[in-house]
C-alpha cells in the first residue's frame, strides 16, 4: 500500500519522527495559545514557505492535501461576514489552515517505517501496563497486508453488480464484504497458527 | 505412546458441526513422498489440517516424528509446513521479507538471524532480489513459491500439500514441482488429480471420509477407473446432509 | 489469540476498504461513504474490547500516514482538521456499539445492532465530534450541533442497515456474532 509520504526526498525525511511529532504538537498548541491575527498569518506563511523548499513537486502535493479543509474555510468566512465579524473568521481560518498544513508536512516527511519504529518505542512502556498494545502492534502490518486485499475483492463484488444490474451498487454490497472479512479471519488465523502462532514478545 | 519416524494417524475421526468428515482413520506412513487422492468433498482439506495440527481431532491424534502436532504446537513447526491450496489464504504480510521472517521469529530466532536466514532461503532458491518486494504485487505462481519459501526457510522434515497447484498453469506447476523436488523434504500430497501423484510410492484413497485403499501406483489406477465410472453418473444432484 | 488478532486486523482492513470502495447509495439514493458504517459494524459485530482495538488500530494507521480514510485522506492533517472530533471517537463509538449489543438482551438481533449504533455511531460520535469542531471551528456547541443536523438522517439510515446487515451476518455465521445467542 502506498503510504501518503512524499517520494521527494527532503532533509527533514532523516529527523527523527518522535521530533518531527513533537514539534507538530507544540505548534498547534501555540496556534491555539496566541490568537493574534498577525502572528497566525506569519505562522501560515511561515509553513507554506516550508513546502517550497523541496521543490514545485513537493509543493504541488503537499497543496493538494489541503483540499479537504477548503470547505471550512469558506464556511468560517461567509458566517463570520454575516455575523459582521471577519477578522475573527480569518483568524480561525488561518488557525486551521496551519495546523492542518504543518501536520500534513510531518506526514509528508515521515517514512511508514520510521512512524512504525517510533510506535513501537512508545508503546514500550504501555505494554507493562499489561493493556493489549501487544496485539494492536502485531496486527498492524496485517492490515497493511489485509487492506489491499479486501479493496480488490469489493472491486470485484461491485464488477459483479455492474454485470448484472443497470443500477448502482447499494449497500447489500458490504454484508458479503463483511463475511469475506470474517473468512480472511479465519484463514489467517490458521496460517498463523501453522506457522507457529502468535506470541507477542519484547524485541530490541 | 507410540513414536518413531514417519507419521502415526491413530484412530482419528473428525466432526464438523454435526457432520462426521473423517470416520476413525487409522494410518503409519513413512515415504519420502506419500500421495493422498480423493474426490471433492471426501475430506481431503480437513485431513490436510490435522496432519499439520491446525484443527484438533474430535477424537482420536496425529503424531509425526513422534510429535503430537496439535498439542505441542512448539515443536510441531520444525516437524510439519503445510501449504495452502490458496496462497492468498497463507500470505500474512505485506513483505516477502516479512513473510518469511515470521516463521523464524516463531521458532525463537532473534530479529537479526531470521533475516539473515531468510535471505539465505531466498537465495537458495535464485530469489534474492524477492527481499523487500511487495507480496500483493506477486503473480499467482510466485505467491505459491513464496509460501513454499516461507515454509522451507523453517526447515520442517515433512511438509503437507493441500492441492497447492490447482489452477496453475503447466510451466508454472513444473516450475513449483522442481522446487519441491530440491528441498529434500518429505512430502505429503493431498490432490484428485492422479496426474499430480504419478510416481509416488506410497498412495492411500480417501473417500467419504474413510480410507478406502492404501498401497502403490495400482491405487492411482483403481481410483482414476471409478472417477470416470462415476463420471458418468449424476451424482452433482445429491444433496450433502 | 490468532482468531482474535486476525478478526481485528481483518476489520480494521474492513472499515479501510469500505472507505475506498467507490461510495455506495442508501435507500433513497442517499450517496455515503460506508467508512462510519464500518466502525458500527465492527462494535455490534466484535464486540466492545475487540471493536475498539479494531478501530484504534485503524485510527493509528491512518496517523502512521497512511490513506486509508474516505476519497484516500489520512496523515498525522486527519487529527488537526476541523473534523478531527468525529474520528477520535470512532473507537469510543465502536466500544458503545459493542457494549450495548452485548449487554442489551433485545430481540430482534437487528433492532439490537440499530440501537447499539445509534447510540454509539451517533451519540457518541456527534458528543465528540461536536466539541472537535466546536474548539477547531471556534463556534459554540449549539451552534455546530445545528451544523451536523444535517447528516442526521444519513446517519440514522445507516444505523438501520447496520442493524440489517448484523442481524443477516449473524444468520450466515452465527459463530462469528457471540452475543446474537444470549437472548
Amino acid at each position: 500500500m502506498i503510504s501518503l509520504t512524499s517520494p521527494v526526498k527532503t532533509r527533514a525525511h532523516n529527523w527523527p519522527a518522535g521530533l518531527k511529532l513533537l514539534g507538530l504538537a507544540a505548534t498547534t498548541t501555540l496556534l491555539f495559545l496566541i490568537p493574534g491575527i498577525r502572528f497566525q498569518a506569519a505562522a501560515l506563511v511561515s509553513v507554506l514557505a516550508l513546502y517550497t523548499i523541496p521543490g514545485r513537486h513537493f509543493l504541488h502535493h503537499g497543496l493538494r492535501q489541503l483540499r479537504v479543509i477548503w470547505p471550512f474555510v469558506a464556511l468560517l468566512l461567509v458566517w463570520h461576514a454575516i455575523a459582521g465579524n471577519w477578522p475573527e473568521g480569518i483568524r480561525t481560518a488561518l488557525r486551521m489552515t496551519s495546523a492542518v498544513a504543518i501536520a500534513n508536512l510531518v506526514t509528508m516527511t515521515t517514512s511508514l517505517g520510521d512512524m512504525t519504529d517510533l510506535l513501537h518505542r512508545l508503546f514500550r512502556p504501555l505494554r507493562r501496563t499489561g493493556l493489549p498494545f501487544g496485539i494492536i502492534e502485531i496486527a498492524i502490518p496485517l492490515v497493511i497486508r489485509f487492506t489491499p486485499v479486501l479493496i480488490g475483492k469489493g472491486r470485484l463484488l461491485l464488477d459483479a453488480w455492474r454485470a448484472r444490474s443497470p443500477r448502482r451498487a447499494n449497500w447489500h454490497i458490504v454484508l458479503p464484504m463483511a463475511l469475506l472479512a470474517l473468512d480472511d479471519a479465519d484463514h489467517l488465523a490458521e496460517a498463523l497458527r501453522a506457522r507457529g502462532g502468535l506470541n507477542p514478545r519484547d524485541e530490541d | 505412546m507410540q513414536s518413531g519416524p514417519g507419521i502415526h494417524v491413530q484412530d482419528m475421526s473428525h466432526n464438523i458441526g454435526p457432520r462426521r468428515i473423517l470416520d476413525r482413520i487409522s494410518l503409519q506412513l513413512d515415504a519420502p513422498r506419500i500421495g493422498v487422492i480423493g474426490r471433492n468433498g471426501s475430506g481431503k482439506s480437513t485431513l490436510a489440517r490435522l496432519l499439520a495440527g491446525l484443527i484438533e481431532p474430535s477424537q482420536g491424534r496425529v503424531l509425526i516424528e513422534g510429535v503430537d502436532v496439535c498439542k505441542d504446537r512448539r515443536a510441531a513447526i520444525s516437524t510439519v509446513g503445510i501449504l495452502f491450496q490458496n496462497p492468498e489464504h497463507q500470505i500474512i504480510f505485506p513483505t516477502v521479507l516479512e513473510e518469511i521472517c515470521f516463521g523464524l521469529r516463531q521458532l525463537g530466532r532473534n530479529k537479526a538471524d531470521a533475516r539473515d536466514a531468510a535471505l539465505a532461503t531466498l537465495t537458495g532458491f535464485g530469489k534474492a532480489h524477492w527481499l523487500d518486494a511487495s507480496t500483493e504485487t506477486l503473480s499467482q505462481g510466485q505467491k505459491h513459491l513464496l509460501c513454499m519459501m516461507a515454509v522451507m526457510a523453517m526447515r520442517p522434515r515433512w511438509l503437507i500439500l493441500d492441492e497447492p497447484f490447482a489452477g496453475l498453469d503447466i510451466p508454472t506447476r513444473m516450475q513449483l514441482t522442481r522446487h519441491l523436488e530440491n528441498c529434500g523434504v518429505n512430502l505429503v500430497h493431498i490432490s484428485h488429480d492422479p496426474r499430480d501423484l504419478a510416481g509416488y510410492a506410497q498412495i492411500c484413497w480417501l473417500d467419504r471420509g474413510q480410507i478406502r485403499a492404501k498401497g502403490d501406483a495400482d491405487v492411482l489406477s483403481a481410483f482414476e477407473t471409478e472417477m470416470i465410472h462415476e463420471g458418468a453418473r449424476d451424482d452433482l444432484a445429491d444433496l450433502a446432509g | 489469540m490468532e482468531k482474535n488478532v486476525a478478526q481485528i486486523a481483518l476489520f480494521a482492513a474492513l472499515i479501510a476498504a469500505l472507505g475506498l470502495v467507490p461510495p455506495i447509495t442508501l435507500p433513497f439514493g442517499i450517496p455515503v461513504t460506508a467508512q462510519s458504517m464500518g466502525v458500527m459494524l465492527t462494535g455490534a459485530i466484535l464486540g466492545a474490547r475487540r471493536g475498539f482495538l479494531s478501530v484504534m488500530l485503524f485510527l493509528l494507521l491512518v496517523a502512521i500516514g497512511l490513506p486509508l480514510l474516505s476519497g484516500g485522506r489520512g496523515g498525522l492533517a486527519a487529527f488537526t482538521a476541523p473534523t478531527s472530533g468525529f474520528l477520535i471517537a470512532f473507537p469510543v463509538a465502536a466500544y458503545v456499539t459493542g457494549l450495548f449489543v452485548e449487554h442489551i438482551a433485545l430481540r430482534p438481533i437487528a433492532l439490537r445492532a440499530a440501537l447499539g449504533a445509534v447510540l454509539g455511531g451517533i451519540v457518541v460520535m456527534y458528543a465528540f465530534g461536536i466539541i472537535g469542531m466546536s474548539i477547531g471551528l471556534g463556534k459554540s456547541i449549539p451552534e455546530c450541533l445545528l451544523l451536523v443536523t444535517a447528516f442526521l438522517p444519513g446517519d440514522l439510515l445507516k444505523a438501520g442497515v447496520t442493524g440489517m446487515l448484523v442481524s443477516a451476518i449473524a444468520k450466515a455465521r452465527p459463530q462469528s456474532v457471540a452475543w446474537s445467542l444470549n437472548v
